[in-house]
């Protein structure tokens, strides 16, 4: 997705949490948390908070829009 | 539909059966096989002796007027359960198969040529079961937003492509002379939205499928 960055995979890692662990704790399929690290997908406001708020990392760090 | 309600609706179907032929027989054995031969209904007397066939004919009315209601219901209800279920439905992916009855629509052709009959082109429409084969593979997938959002898409491409085969079709076929003729039109036409349904039902399923497991990368966790 062009202008669009995410760097879920970074701060999951510091996390240490795995695919599998984040998608069920955000309520999604572990697909869906791959394609938004390859910025593939752009989440719903109400995921991105989710997931800012299960790896700790506020939401502007997690996603850009170039 | 409750099992209490299965056996109550069979056993009022068999009901209404014996009822039936019941009535066929005193109607062969003692009234002249009236209401069961053709009859002119403007020639049509009462005789008392119809009540038995015309009772059971208005039962075996009723019985599949409620079958009817009961078939609406079940619909709106499985909707209903769709609409907040968390997983895609079970499906078989074998279910598929029941895409080759579409081939019973080149009946249509023959069937044409001998009695004038095109109903058997809108069987063209079983094509699209086909589109259970993609359903089964994503049976009981977990429907997130991604997935909600790649089915809605999936469904308005379908839609799309089919409405612009229909517009085209009106617009070409519609012209009214296929071959110099009325009749090849129509069937032309029937056929051109008959085969526009059946794929907008397939591709909704296949798009959905290929938007969920698209873009070839690699797939592993990290």
């Amino acid at each position: 997705m062009p202008g669009f960055e995410c760097r879920l995979k970074k701060y999951r890692q510091l996390k240490e949490m795995t695919q599998e662990q984040l998608a069920s704790q955000v309520g999604v399929r572990r697909e869906t948390i791959m394609r938004l690290e390859k910025a593939q997908y752009n989440p719903s406001l109400k995921l991105a908070i989710d997931i800012s708020r299960a790896v700790e990392v506020p939401i502007e760090e997690l996603f850009i829009f170039k | 539909m409750k099992n209490n309600n299965t056996k109550l609706t069979i056993i009022l179907g068999i009901l209404c059966f014996l009822l039936m032929a019941a009535a066929s027989w005193y109607t062969v054995a003692y009234n002249d096989s009236r209401l069961l031969s053709p009859i002119n209904p403007a020639e049509y007397t009462f005789r008392t002796q119809d009540l038995p066939m015309l009772i059971s004919t208005v039962l075996f009315i009723l019985y599949f007027f409620y079958l009817f209601l009961l078939l609406i219901r079940e619909i709106i209800a499985n909707k209903r359960t769709e609409r907040t279920a968390q997983d895609a439905r079970h499906l078989d992916p074998r279910l598929g198969c029941f895409g080759f009855l579409g081939f019973l629509g080149f009946i249509g052709f023959r069937t044409y040529i001998t009695d004038r009959e095109i109903f058997p082109f809108v069987f063209f429409l079983f094509f699209g079961f086909f589109g259970f084969f993609y359903e089964g593979k994503m049976s009981d997938t977990f429907m997130d937003e991604r997935y909600r959002e790649n089915e809605l898409r999936a469904q308005a491409k379908a839609n799309q492509i089919a409405s612009s085969i229909i517009l085209l079709a009106c617009v070409i076929v519609g012209q009214g002379k296929l071959m110099g003729n009325l009749e090849y039109t129509l069937i032309a036409f029937l056929i051109v939205v008959v085969l526009s349904i059946a794929l907008d039902l397939f591709l909704s399923k296949y798009l959905l499928y290929r938007y969920d497991h698209g873009s070839q990368f690699d797939e592993s966790e990290d």
